[in-house]
């Protein structure tokens, strides 16, 4: 399991709607102003289709993660499941 | 021209303070822990904005032209003393340049003295990290603080956007980096508390491996913390 948390900011709610439109997660949107994104698998995000530029790019997990990131490079990123402490 | 008195301030002040005793009043080296907290005493202190930032120059005649016939920034204010009256103070020279708002940049060129070597200017993210950034008003602004200055013949970073900032940087005569930025939005009350939940989770984990005999080495692991963090608030409402 991969959860990410994005604060519902404008800056980040290209995170939010990329998923929305490709991917198989559960996304749930709490009153404090945080969206869950949870994956069974792994969660892969493209800076480019997100339009995001790489000094947000490379702050992108600020709202917090459950999981691992095994690649992050200038324009993919993977994060998979761990059993790191949180 | 009116002047605010403030005669008072100085009679009713504590006077035995560490400035007026000449002690060290530089808290590098202080007990945070022992310090009492703003809210133990109610008072509430908040600042009014920027009145004037200041560092050293050993470039007098390039940091004027610079901020004042290149930028165009008015000169507003120089001060020139012998020292502040303490022993081995230079003769000075306290230039300020108007920023806006009321605001000022502002320089200290200290007389006969050579730039002692751990003032030189690195190309570093160390370095780099003191500056401070000023604010234009719009996308249109910012662009014009760009092409001008380009077309002064100044080097100028490209746009980069951070968050709730679109900046630009170049540098001044003396190394020192200047950011001029556009606010892209406000902050809000949930910035407020997910700043305080980051900073919660990096702290906790210093301290955590502090007492373990290891530190923090990256911020995958402060992103962790931050999910559990998130993902409690979350599970408690």
């Amino acid at each position: 399991m991969v959860v990410l948390y994005v604060l519902d900011v404008p800056e980040f709610r290209p995170i939010v709607e990329t998923v929305e439109a490709g991917q198989t997660c559960v996304i749930t949107r709490s009153p404090e102003g945080y969206y869950r994104i949870e994956s069974p698998t792994e969660i892969i995000l493209n800076r480019r289709q997100m339009k995001m530029k790489p000094a947000v790019w490379y702050g992108l997990f600020t709202g917090g993660m459950n999981g691992e990131i095994a690649e992050f490079n200038r324009d993919e990123v993977r994060v998979v499941g761990t059993n790191k402490p949180l | 021209m009116t002047q605010i008195e403030t005669d008072t301030l100085h009679d009713n002040a504590k006077q035995d303070s560490a400035y007026s005793k000449n002690l060290n009043y530089w808290v590098g080296d202080a007990d945070i822990a022992a310090l009492r907290r703003a809210s133990q005493d109610g008072a509430l202190l908040r600042l009014d904005g920027v009145d004037h930032t200041a560092r050293p120059t050993w470039k007098l005649r390039e940091t004027v032209e610079f901020y004042r016939d290149i930028l165009g920034l008015p000169l507003v204010h120089t001060i020139s003393a012998r020292g502040w009256g303490q022993e081995g103070h230079p003769d000075f020279l306290h230039f300020f340049f108007d920023a806006g708002k009321g605001a000022t940049i502002a320089f200290f060129y200290y007389i006969g003295t050579d730039r002692p070597e751990r003032y030189t200017p690195e190309d570093s993210w160390f370095y780099n990290s003191n500056h401070t950034a000023w604010s234009v008003p719009t996308a249109d602004e910012l662009n014009r603080w760009k092409a001008t200055l380009e077309a002064r013949g100044l080097n100028v970073s490209p746009y980069i956007r951070h968050e709730i900032l679109e900046s630009i940087y170049f540098t001044d005569p003396n190394g020192y980096p200047l950011e001029i930025t556009l606010r892209l939005r406000d902050v809000e009350v949930v910035d407020a508390r997910d700043a305080e939940l980051t900073l919660e989770a990096a702290m906790q984990l210093e301290d955590e491996l502090r007492e373990a005999g290891t530190r923090l080495k990256d911020i995958d692991t402060v992103w962790r913390r931050k999910g559990k963090l998130v993902e409690d608030l979350i599970r408690r409402t």
